[in-house]
C-alpha cells in the first residue's frame, strides 16, 4: 500500500533519521528532517506534516517542550513519540502533553510503519479517545476532559 | 533514719512531751522553761524552809523539831535537784537530735529541688534530637537551677578548639574560640575537672585569660564528659552578690554528666539523619541511573536492530547498505563503550593499584590531542616548559580523554588543554577549557557524583564520566575543580603531583 502523506521525522540521532527516511520513503511517504524541537516546531508551522515523529531526549528544544508548544498553539498534528525513555511516568507524560501514540525505541521498523498507517487513517476525534483510553489506563485516574 | 526517729521518740517521752511521735524543737523549748521554773519554785521553797530550819534553832516548831524530818527534807532537795539535771541532760539530746534532723530535712529537699530540675531537663532534652534546641534547653536549666546570671556551651571542635555555640547573658560572644588549655573554659577541658572561682580570676593561673564583659563575681566551669570524651565546657556566672559554693559546683557537676549524654545522643542522631538522608541521595540517583543507563544502551540498540531488520525486510541500494553496515558496526562499539565505562567506574573504585611512573607531560597531552584529531575533533594544546609528573600513564590518558569528550559532548570545540606548574612547584595543572554553557553554580557540588548529571543535560551520558575522571585522578594524588570561564564555557582543572626526576631526553622525544 503506498500512501502519500508527509511526515516529519524529528531525531537527534543521524542514524535513526536514515533509517526511518529509507523506511517511510519506501512506502511512498514524503519525508521531512528535523535533528532538535527548535526546527522541528518550525517545519510544523510552515510545511504542516501529516504527522510527526517524535524524540524526546534531544539538544536545545526536547521532544517535552515540543509537545508543550503544540499544546499552547492549539495544534492539531498528528505526534507519535519514539523514544528510549520507557518508563510509565514518560508514556504518561507524553499522552498528557497531547501525543497520540508513543513507541519505544528499540523498534520494529515493520511495526512502527503499521503505527503510522493507523494514526493517519485515524480521525482526530478518534485519536483522542484512543489517547484519553490509553492514559486513563497508565494513570488509573480520570482527572482530564 | 528509722532508728533516730525511734530514739527522738524515747528522749521526747523521757522528758514527758505531750506529742512524743513528732516533737518539735519549740515544744522542747517550751519544756525546758517548764522544768526550769518548777525547778526554781521548789529549789526557792526547800531553801526557804532549810533557812527557816537554821534560824529557828531552839524556836523550832512542830515538825521541823525531828531530826529524821531535817535529814529527809535535805535528801529531798538533792533528789529533785538530780532530777532536774537529768531531764534537762534528756532535753540537750533531745534538741540535738532535732537540729540534727532539721538540717537533714533542709539537704533532703535541696536534693529534691536538684533531682526535680534534672529530671524536667532530662525530659526536656529527650523530647529533641536537634543539637541547637538541645543545647539551648540545657543552658537554659543550668542558669535556673543555680539563678545564675549567665553562662555558655563550649564545644571542642578538631582535636584542641573551643567554640562558644551557646551564649545567654553577658558572656563570651556566640562562635568565640579559645584552644585547649587556654582561658578558664580551655583550662577546665584540659584538665577535666570542673573549677569554682570566687572574685576576679587570676592572670598567672589561666593562660591567655578571656574577660567577660561585665565584671564577674563568682563562676563556675564544668567539663562536659560522655564515655570519658571531653565533648566540650558548661560555664555559668553571676554578676550580681551571688556567690557559688562548692554546693553549687557539685550540682552543676551532676548535672553536665547527664548534658553531656543528651548532647552526645543529638549529635550522633545528626549524624544518623544525614547519613540516612546520603544514603537515600544515592538511592535516588541510583534509580535515576538505571533510567539513564537503559535509555543509553536503548539508542545505540534502536540503530543497530533497526537497520538489520530493514536490511532483511528491504532490497536496499549499495550505498545504502554499507551505510547500514557501517552503523551497524558503530553502534555496536559504542554500546561496548558504554558497558565498559559501567565496569570501568567499578574497577576505579575497587580495581588494581595504580603504577606510579614519570610521564612526559607535553608528550601525554600531545597523544590524547592526536587521538581526538582522527576523530574530526580539534584539541590545542599548551604545556608551559618540560612538566613531569608522577602517575600512571593509562590511567591520565583516560582522565584527559574523559574531559576532552565531556567536552565535546556538553560544550562545543575547540576545546583546549593547558598544562602549568603550580607556584611551588609541587604540583602540575592540567586543564581542559571548553566553549559550552559550562557548569550551572547548582551543579558544581555534584558535578563529580557517581550517577549524577547536570539538571537540564540532554546530551547522552550516564552520569558517570567525570565520577571515574575524579575517583582516578584522586588515586594518583591529586584532585579535580570546575570553574566557569569569563567568556562561556567550562574549565576543569587537574592538579597532580609532579615528579622531581626529569626524564631523560629520549623520552622526551619519543
Amino acid at each position: 500500500m503506498k500512501h502519500t502523506a508527509r511526515v516529519l521525522i524529528v531525531d537527534d540521532e543521524p542514524d535513526v533519521l536514515l533509517l526511518l527516511r529509507i523506511e517511510l520513503e519506501a512506502e511512498g511517504f514524503e519525508t521531512l528532517l528535523a535533528a532538535d524541537g527548535e526546527t522541528a516546531l518550525r517545519r510544523i508551522v510552515e510545511e504542516r506534516p501529516d504527522v510527526v515523529l517524535l524524540d524526546v531526549m534531544m539538544p536545545v528544544v526536547d521532544g517535552w517542550g515540543v509537545l508543550q508548544r503544540l499544546a499552547d498553539q492549539g495544534s492539531t498534528t498528528k505526534v507519535i513519540v519514539l523514544s528510549a525513555k520507557a518508563s510509565t511516568s514518560d508514556i504518561a507524560h507524553a499522552l498528557e502533553l497531547g501525543a497520540h501514540e508513543y513507541v519505544t525505541k528499540p523498534f520494529e521498523p515493520a511495526a512502527l510503519l503499521v503505527t503510522v498507517a493507523h494514526v493517519l487513517q485515524s480521525s482526530p476525534a478518534d485519536l483522542e479517545a484512543g489517547r484519553h483510553r490509553r492514559l486513563e489506563q497508565l494513570t488509573g485516574a480520570k482527572t482530564f476532559s | 533514719m528509722a532508728a533516730d526517729r525511734q530514739e527522738l521518740a524515747r528522749e521526747a517521752r523521757v522528758v514527758g512531751l505531750r506529742d512524743f511521735s513528732t516533737p518539735s524543737l519549740e515544744a522542747v523549748e517550751r519544756r525546758r522553761w517548764q522544768l526550769w521554773t518548777v525547778a526554781f519554785v521548789v529549789m526557792v521553797a526547800l531553801a526557804g524552809g532549810l533557812v527557816l530550819m537554821a534560824s529557828s534553832g531552839a524556836r523550832s516548831v512542830g515538825l521541823f523539831k525531828h531530826l529524821p524530818v531535817r535529814v529527809g527534807l535535805v535528801f529531798l532537795t538533792m533528789g529533785f535537784a538530780l532530777y532536774v539535771l537529768e531531764k534537762e541532760v534528756h532535753l540537750r539530746r533531745l534538741t540535738r537530735l532535732l537540729l540534727d534532723e532539721r538540717v537533714l530535712t533542709a539537704a533532703l529537699s535541696n536534693r529534691l529541688k536538684e533531682l526535680a530540675a534534672l529530671a524536667t531537663v532530662g525530659k526536656a532534652v529527650n523530647s529533641v534530637l536537634n543539637l541547637t534546641q538541645v543545647l539551648n534547653i540545657i543552658l537554659s536549666s543550668a542558669l535556673e537551677l543555680l539563678s545564675a546570671d549567665g553562662g555558655s556551651i563550649m564545644l571542642l571542635e578538631g582535636p584542641d578548639e573551643l567554640r562558644a555555640v551557646c551564649v545567654r547573658g553577658h558572656s563570651h560572644a556566640e562562635g568565640a574560640r579559645l584552644k585547649m588549655g587556654e582561658s578558664i573554659a580551655g583550662h577546665v577541658a584540659q584538665e577535666r575537672e570542673p573549677l569554682l572561682i570566687s572574685g576576679p580570676a587570676s592572670r598567672e593561673r589561666f593562660k591567655n585569660l578571656v574577660l567577660q564583659d561585665a565584671p564577674v563575681d563568682s563562676a563556675l566551669s564544668v567539663p562536659l564528659i560522655n564515655r570519658g570524651e571531653v565533648l566540650g565546657v558548661l560555664n555559668v556566672h553571676a554578676t550580681s552578690d551571688r556567690q557559688f559554693t562548692e554546693y553549687d559546683l557539685r550540682a552543676l557537676g551532676l548535672f553536665a554528666e547527664h548534658a553531656a549524654v543528651s548532647i552526645a545522643n543529638a549529635r550522633l542522631y545528626e549524624t544518623e539523619r544525614a547519613h540516612v538522608n546520603e544514603l537515600l541521595e544515592l538511592d535516588r540517583m541510583k534509580s535515576e541511573f538505571v533510567a539513564t543507563v537503559s535509555h543509553e544502551l536503548r539508542t545505540p540498540l534502536t540503530s543497530i536492530l533497526g537497520c538489520v531488520q530493514t536490511m532483511q525486510r528491504r532490497e536496499l541500494e549499495p550505498e545504502i547498505n554499507a551505510d547500514f553496515l557501517e552503523t551497524i558496526d558503530r553502534q555496536s562499539h559504542r554500546l561496548l563503550r558504554l558497558i565498559e565505562e559501567v565496569l570501568d567506574v567499578q574497577r576505579s573504585a575497587t580495581g588494581p593499584l595504580l603504577q606510579s611512573k614519570t610521564i612526559d607531560v607535553a608528550q601525554a597531552v600531545a597523544q590524547v590531542a592526536t587521538t581526538q584529531a582522527s576523530l574530526g575533533r580539534e584539541v590545542s594544546v599548551r604545556v608551559d616548559g618540560s612538566l613531569t609528573i608522577d602517575g600512571d600513564p593509562e590511567a591520565l590518558e583516560r582522565v584527559l580523554i574523559n574531559l576532552v569528550d565531556n567536552a565535546f559532548v556538553h560544550g562545543q570545540g575547540p576545546v583546549a588543554i593547558e598544562a602549568t606548574a603550580d607556584d611551588d612547584g609541587r604540583m602540575v595543572r592540567l586543564s581542559v577549557l571548553d566553549h559550552g554553557p559550562g557548569v550551572p553554580v547548582s551543579d558544581v557540588a555534584r558535578v563529580f557524583e557517581r550517577f549524577s548529571r547536570g539538571a537540564k543535560v540532554t546530551a547522552p551520558g550516564m552520569g558517570l564520566g567525570l565520577y571515574l575522571v575524579k575517583t582516578l585522578v584522586e588515586r594518583q594524588g591529586g584532585h579535580i575543580t570546575v570553574t566557569q570561564r569569563p567568556g562561556g564555557g567550562a574549565a576543569f582543572h587537574v592538579g597532580l603531583p609532579a615528579s622531581p626526576v626529569r626524564p631523560k631526553p629520549q623520552q622526551v622525544h619519543q
